[in-house]
């Protein structure tokens, strides 16, 4: 069997705040296959943001390690991990165009195979049209496909996204994940995925990791087998239902 | 011609005349309002020394206001790309653009003597407390996620600071840009009449002291002419920048 992709091993994070310590992370390991879309799940607050930090090499560790296809990870690694976050950051004198451009414009790409290579992702997140706009001329949805294509700009094996839908309105949102598991069909990338919607966690992946409140750690791990390709009438299904209920069930539990 | 553009001409015509007139007919001491005609013998009669003047004031204001953009400019983004920074230099700089500056000329003077160094000194000085201080701002308020977002892709921490954190602080920049320069200029001009040997705060001075008030309101004009072609580059500047800084209202 190759390497995982990410290897999460007894993270510990401890945030020092003033006399008492707060400990954001406790004792958390998983792994993530190539190809996998995973995504962790839990209540605000519970250190998921952190630990998808650490598992990005913008902060270190208490204790532990996380290794990024075998690579234990201390920095940034721009050329295997692309990033999408909850505010999409576009750069607003940029077009839609130069904003998915930027990552490869800073590491001296040149012109023309960063256009060619950056309209093929505004096409593939279905923005083709809208490359000339600039970030105020788009919705707030397009907004962030304009950042999921700037996260691919760079080709990297492995996405993380940090509850990249979560200031979208509901309708946009599950449109918004419908294509995404089109997108991650296409690319065959790794997506390792945040949210606090346990619809959107089910609905998106292979496997859902549930993560406890602070301090943060893994209370289970639960396989989704529902069928690929999904249809977004497979939300009001009974297995969808249990899997919910279980998931509800596990966090508000944990939480008492 | 327009219409309006003659009626504005029309207007300032009537103005002209009703000025000499009233100088004319002896109803205000010459002393206090130069007629227009007065202006102009005075520029016919001594506008080579004036045009020399011009270009002296002309240069000094333009190397303060380059170098005052520069170190403001410079210092704010330093200062404000640190916490740390910032914390210990903003209210130095804060509670110095408080004092009135020119307290420190006679030291300049005595330092730099009374030709245009000390002009420009001062003049960088007066622009140069705003700028930085509204560049610290700038800098400060800028959105911590964009920072994450640059460490995400690898960016240097000059391609940071010169793609990302400078063209988002620009706006609140320009600003301090703008109370700046205008101080740069009021800086120059206000030195040269205080003590100097040429420029036409110089000559305004010498000429009041004269009762020369037809030179006096030449000198003024001049000056004026001065400070507003500062304000239409500082305007075009804005304008320039002030196309994205629309985009970002409303994305905002």
């Amino acid at each position: 069997m190759s390497t995982p992709v990410i290897e999460v091993s007894k993270l510990n994070k401890t945030f020092s705040a003033g006399r008492a310590d707060v400990q954001a992370l406790a004792d958390v390991s998983f792994t993530v296959e190539q190809g996998q879309f995973v995504t962790l799940v839990g209540p605000s607050g519970c250190g998921k943001s952190t630990l998808l930090q650490i598992m990005a090499g913008l902060t270190g560790p208490t204790s532990g390690e996380v290794r990024i296809e075998g690579e234990p990870i201390r920095a940034p690694m721009p050329e295997k991990i692309g990033m999408v976050f909850q505010d999409p950051t576009l750069l607003p004198w940029s077009t839609a165009l130069a904003n998915v451009e930027f990552p490869l414009d800073l590491r001296g790409v040149d012109r023309a195979t960063r256009r060619g290579r950056c309209t093929a992702l505004l096409e593939l997140v279905g923005l083709r049209e809208f490359a000339d706009h600039y970030p105020h001329e788009l919705s707030g949805g397009m907004r962030q496909r304009v950042a999921i294509a700037r996260g691919l700009a760079q080709d990297p094996r492995l996405i993380l996204m940090d509850e990249p839908f979560a200031a979208l309105d509901e309708q946009t949102r599950t449109r918004m994940g419908h294509d995404l598991l089109d997108i991650w069909e296409k690319t065959r990338k790794t997506v390792f995925f945040i949210t606090h919607s346990l619809a959107e966690a089910i609905y998106l992946s292979d496997v859902v990791l549930v993560m406890s409140t602070r301090p943060g750690r893994i209370l289970d791990t639960i396989p989704i087998n529902l069928p690929r390709p999904r249809e977004i009438d497979i939300i009001g299904s009974e297995a969808f239902g249990r899997l919910r209920n279980r998931i509800w069930h596990m966090i508000t539990e944990a939480r008492a | 011609m327009r219409p309006r553009t003659l009626k504005a001409l029309a207007i300032a015509a009537a103005w002209l005349v009703a000025w000499e007139g009233v100088v004319r007919l002896g109803l205000i001491n010459q002393i206090i309002l130069a007629a227009p005609s007065d202006v102009i013998r005075a520029a016919a009669t001594d506008g080579g020394l004036f045009l020399d003047a011009f270009a002296t004031t002309a240069l000094e204001i333009g190397a303060a206001i380059v170098i005052a953009w520069a170190l403001g400019i410079g210092t704010g983004v330093i200062v404000g790309g640190s916490y740390r920074l910032s914390a210990a230099v903003a209210p130095i700089l804060s509670s110095l653009f408080a004092i009135p500056l020119i307290i420190l000329y006679p030291l300049l003077m005595a330092w730099l003597g009374i030709g245009s160094m000390s002009k420009v000194v001062f003049g960088v000085l007066s622009g140069f407390f705003p700028i930085a201080l509204n560049t610290i701002d700038g800098v400060r308020a800028i959105d911590r996620r964009y920072l994450v977002f640059a460490r995400s892709i690898g960016a240097t921490r000059l391609q940071t600071y010169a793609r990302i954190v400078f063209p988002l602080a620009l706006p609140s920049i320009v600003s301090g840009l703008r109370v700046g320069t205008g101080l740069v200029v009021i800086g120059v001009v206000v030195t040269e009449m205080l003590a100097s040997l040429g420029g036409i705060g110089f000559l305004i001075s010498y000429h009041r002291t004269l009762f020369n008030t037809g030179h006096v309101y030449f000198g003024i004009v001049l000056a004026l002419v001065m400070a507003v072609t500062v304000n239409i580059g500082l305007t075009w500047v804005e304008r320039r920048i002030g196309l994205w800084r629309t985009l970002e209202q409303a994305n905002g």
